[in-house]
């Protein structure tokens, strides 16, 4: 069941002579439930098209049906709701409130959900119960990175779009990240939108889609392996 | 020059809105302050130089009859008399008294118009003439035509008689007229007035004027005698311009340590977002001295630059503005503009010096962590280690936003203390007018009686010769016996030295016993005092006050039995029999004065010394308005704005430096009213406990600076009441001014974008 539909989506920035063109015509069609991974050098455009699916950034020309809706020409308001009600966000960096406790960090998250998962519950399978009352400053990377995974999934979203979420970390913790989302994925059945420059991460992937000079280079379906069983 | 200089230029143009505001403060203040400064500088030297330039007297005496040969040859033997005889006309609602032309003493200023040449001319006094809107060319009585606008030198303040304890400048106004005019006017009305000069120069102006008065007082019956030192028509304006600098300058230095701190907040903010730049300087081989320097350099260059634009408007415009304030105060001759070095000092140099020292103290904590620290970005010394510990059950906003006021606490403790100052500036400016006229509300109803008429007692009745005096007292009780309803009541003028506080006359009242007037216990041992000395000087029951006699070294220790409900004058009752023998060393028949619900008309003119009804009690809060009330206007806007800038700026910083978490909690879904509702919402709940917290304690703060203005500046009282409408206004004005800046907030967080967060800086 197609779910997440890109219908020539074009993005450039800068004007005259410094016009770049990022995105350069993008079509992709992503089923409900499917753990996509995106592959593709630094700069060529990744990040961008997981802001634009994320409705932080606005496409030049295309279409992106969101479960039939067409996010492309929704308004600010209708965005945000958009954000609010189906998408939850992983960034490499975290980004988590300094000055809120790791509960409270997801609590931020809960707020925007009528039926959030419990929160007890989650930070128990986070592996963060022990931390809830810390501060960001006093976690470790992979705890930090836990914190904003636990903030995005606790309103239970239809798609998680995570942008490099290993990135910052070393190989046991980026392991241990992954086999939440993977664990996510399976349990929640959430479609999951994964961003990294890390080609040993596509064989977790029900779909490998590689991006270059802002085209797609290749679309595939893929039989997916335990990250477990991965190694780079 | 290091490179890091070029950064400053950008610095400035970055925070540029920030650094206007704080500009347009900052020059707001000093160009007032150092208008003032000048202003006040000129003009008191305009004022000791006048004591030479238009010859002002040494004090002037009163007698009953003119000076005869004689008598003037023996007093001349001590000083040099000048004639100064007036005559008082009383107007419709005022009264003026008019003068010959003078051409030795007390020299006249014209300025505007010109001095009376010809028969049925008048110059007058200029503020008399504002404040009664009279304009050269009109008439005056239907009889003088104004021919000009004239500072007279003796009456730069305009106190009717030298025992009021405010002067007024409504209500009392001098006038000058050529000698044909003064002539033809009735010799009956006529006031006999002796200016004095001594003949050398003299060292104790005290002993000298008491010398002067034993001398005088053996010649002839005194009706007054006013040494110049305590004279308040001429002393006042010279006490009052010195004690308004020092409360001006105060209130510069206050406005410019919490403007010091506000730059200091919003240079830790930078601190904390470049600490890992600062971090790498520092281990690059960059000393600490240098990186104080380079990041106070902005903050100092908008204080420098500001003082130097404040000083050029305040030496230009403002000088004129601050001038006319006195203006619409005193009658003052015309005055220089000098260049004032110590408001050149005190407008720039300390300012500066203040936001150094600060800058310094403060920067020289922030930047003194470890480099290793700072290239982590580990900011332990100003970043709580763990978090304060907040119950669940507090919903969940509340909990965000009791963190966002824990993580700048400091940034809120002065906006705390910016909105208790600049409360305090409002308070003050809203409830003195308030004051002012609650006062002369309250008078209506609470007059001790509608007319009180003080007698002129001839001095005889206290001569030591028991049968002289009895037969003064005799002659004296026939001379002004009434047929009117009246109450006769004894009364002495006295003065009050307090510490720290300006001389005040005090009327001692003996109170008949059975008095229909003032109802006060006559069993006791002591006296009462009215409420106005009781809190002015905050005796209460029990104490002892001292009082002194006006012309002599004797002095009296009079227990307070009791404090009587009396608002209008700093006074003190006591039994009529214990005032006329301990105090008046007269006999129990003795009385000096009459309370009456009308005016009493059976009594000659000139055994009245002084009428005191409603105008007479309310002389201080009409002059108050009349001098004040234009400045509190001013002070009003200074405050709400001061107010406004500082909740702008530190909301801004605040806003700003969490810029990355409203954008990510935007990026999450939620819209700019839930993002307003957490990080505008901090802020309100601050500011309006700070409103509400600062309300009680501004009164506290307040009242000590009242009473000592009071004390200090003026004789009399006007009670600290503020009405509750004043803080309700405080209130209001305070929580519109914070929407202005809530709203200027709002689209803040409206334009914080949401690639803020995905510029992957922690």
């Amino acid at each position: 069941m197609e779910f997440l539909v890109l219908k020539n989506v074009k993005k450039s920035y800068g004007q005259d002579e410094n016009l770049v063109h990022v995105l350069k015509g993008i079509d992709l069609c992503l089923n409900k439930g499917e753990l996509c991974v995106m592959l593709g050098p630094s700069g060529c455009g990744k990040s961008t098209l997981l802001n634009i699916i994320g409705g932080i950034d606005s496409c030049d020309e295309g279409q992106i049906f969101v479960d039939g809706k067409d996010i492309s020409q929704m308004k600010e308001k209708d965005l945000t709701k958009y954000r609010r009600f189906h998408l939850g966000y992983i960034f490499q960096m975290y980004n988590l409130i300094p000055n809120l406790t790791v509960r409270e960090n997801i609590e931020v998250g809960a707020y925007l959900s009528d039926n959030p998962l419990d929160l007890d519950y989650l930070l128990r399978v986070l592996g963060l119960y022990e931390h809830q009352n810390k501060l960001p400053h006093e976690l470790s990377g992979g705890q930090q990175q836990r914190t904003s995974i636990g903030r995005a999934v606790i309103k239970n979203p239809e798609i998680l779009l995570c942008d490099e979420p290993t990135g910052a970390l070393d190989y046991r913790t980026s392991k241990d990240i992954l086999g939440l989302l993977e664990d996510i994925n399976e349990k929640y059945g959430t479609t999951i939108l994964m961003v990294t420059h890390n080609d040993a991460l596509a064989h977790m992937a029900d779909h490998i889609v590689r991006i270059k000079d802002g085209e797609i280079l290749s679309d595939q379906v893929n039989k997916k392996v335990s990250i477990k069983q991965i190694e780079w | 020059m290091s490179p890091l200089m070029k950064r400053i230029p950008r610095e400035i143009r970055n925070g540029w809105s920030k650094y206007i505001v704080i500009f347009l403060l900052l020059v707001g203040t000093i160009s007032l302050c150092s208008g003032f400064f000048v202003a006040d500088e000129s003009m008191l030297k305009a004022y000791n130089d006048s004591f030479d330039k238009y010859n002002i007297e040494d004090g002037h005496f009163m007698t009953k009859n003119p000076l005869n040969e004689a008598q003037r040859k023996n007093i001349s033997r001590h000083v040099t008399i000048y004639d100064l005889p007036y005559v008082e006309r009383t107007l419709s609602s005022s009264k003026i008294r008019i003068f010959k032309q003078r051409h030795t003493i007390n020299k006249v200023d014209v300025l505007e118009g010109r001095l009376a040449r010809k028969e049925g001319e008048i110059a007058i006094d200029r503020l008399y003439a504002k404040n009664n809107h009279l304009s050269i060319g009109n008439y005056l009585d239907n009889k003088w035509k104004i021919v000009g606008f004239v500072a007279l030198s003796d009456y730069s303040a305009l106190f009717e008689n030298n025992s009021d304890s405010m002067f007024d400048a409504i209500k009392f106004g001098v006038g000058v007229v050529n000698e044909k005019t003064f002539n033809q006017l009735t010799r009956s009305q006529m006031k006999y007035c002796y200016a004095w000069k001594y003949n050398k120069k003299i060292k104790d102006e005290k002993k000298a004027a008491d010398n002067l008065l034993k001398v005088i007082n053996e010649e002839t019956s005194l009706d007054d005698y006013v040494p110049r030192y305590q004279n308040q028509a001429i002393t006042f304006t010279g006490s009052d311009m010195g004690s308004d600098r020092a409360m001006v300058m105060m209130l510069l230095y206050i406005m410019i340590i919490i403007m010091a701190f506000v730059f200091v907040v919003m240079i830790s903010d930078t601190i904390m977002n470049e600490a890992n730049v600062i971090g790498t300087l520092r281990a690059t081989g960059y000393t600490i001295k240098e990186l104080i320097f380079h990041y106070m350099s902005a903050p100092m260059i908008v204080t420098l630059i500001s003082c130097l634009v404040g000083n050029i408007l305040g030496y230009t415009y403002f000088k004129t503005l601050m001038a006319s304030l006195y203006y619409n105060s005193y009658s003052l001759t015309s005055y220089k503009t000098i260049w004032s070095i110590s408001a050149l000092v005190e407008t720039t140099v300390v300012p500066l010096i203040l936001m150094i020292v600060i800058h310094y103290v403060a920067l020289r904590r922030k930047l003194s962590l470890s480099v290793l620290k700072l290239i982590k970005r580990d900011l332990s010394k100003s970043k709580r280690k763990h978090a304060v510990y907040l119950p669940r059950h507090i919903p969940f906003f509340t909990r965000f936003r009791m963190r966002i006021i824990f993580q700048n606490i400091g940034s809120y403790i002065v906006i705390f203390v910016g909105i208790l100052f600049a409360n305090l500036l409002l308070l003050f400016a809203l409830a003195l007018p308030d004051m002012i006229h609650n006062y002369q509300d309250v008078m209506k109803s609470q007059m001790i009686a509608d007319y009180q008429y003080i007698l002129k007692v001839p001095s005889s009745i206290q001569s030591e010769d028991k049968l002289k005096s009895m037969i003064s007292l005799l002659s004296y009780q026939r001379e002004v016996e009434t047929d009117q309803e009246a109450e006769k009541f004894s009364a002495c003028s006295l003065k009050a030295k307090e510490s720290g506080a300006k001389e005040e006359d005090v009327m001692v009242y003996g109170i008949h016993k059975k008095s229909r007037y003032v109802n006060i216990d006559h069993q006791g041992d002591g006296v009462y005092i009215s409420s106005s000395y009781h809190e002015k000087y905050g005796y209460d029951k029990g104490d002892t006050i001292i009082l002194h006699e006006p012309y002599e070294k004797k002095t009296y220790k009079l227990k307070v039995q009791g404090i009587y409900n009396y608002p209008g004058s700093v006074c003190v009752f006591m039994d009529q029999e214990k005032l006329n023998e301990d105090i008046l060393k007269t006999g129990s028949q003795y009385f000096s004065g009459y309370f009456s619900d009308k005016p009493i008309t059976d009594i000659k003119k000139e055994n009245i010394a002084t009428i005191i009804d409603f105008d007479t009690v309310t002389k201080i809060s009409r002059q108050l308005d009349a001098s004040m009330g234009k400045m509190m206007s001013v002070v009003q806007g200074i405050s709400l704005v001061m107010f406004m800038v500082i909740i702008y700026l530190l909301s801004k910083v605040i806003i700003e430096k969490n810029g990355q978490s409203i954008s990510i909690i935007k990026i999450l879904g939620y819209s700019n009213r839930e993002a307003a509702k957490l990080y505008i919402l901090a802020t309100s709940l601050v500011v309006l406990l700070s409103i509400i917290v600062s309300i009680p304690l501004e009164y506290y703060l307040l009242k000590p600076v009242f009473i000592a203005m009071m004390k200090t500046e003026m004789s009399g009282w006007i009670p600290f009441d503020i009405n509750k409408i004043v803080y309700i206004k405080m209130f209001i004005y305070g929580v519109l001014t914070y929407t202005v800046v809530a709203i200027m907030e709002y689209r803040k967080i409206q334009r914080v974008s949401m690639s803020e967060a995905l510029k992957n800086v922690e």
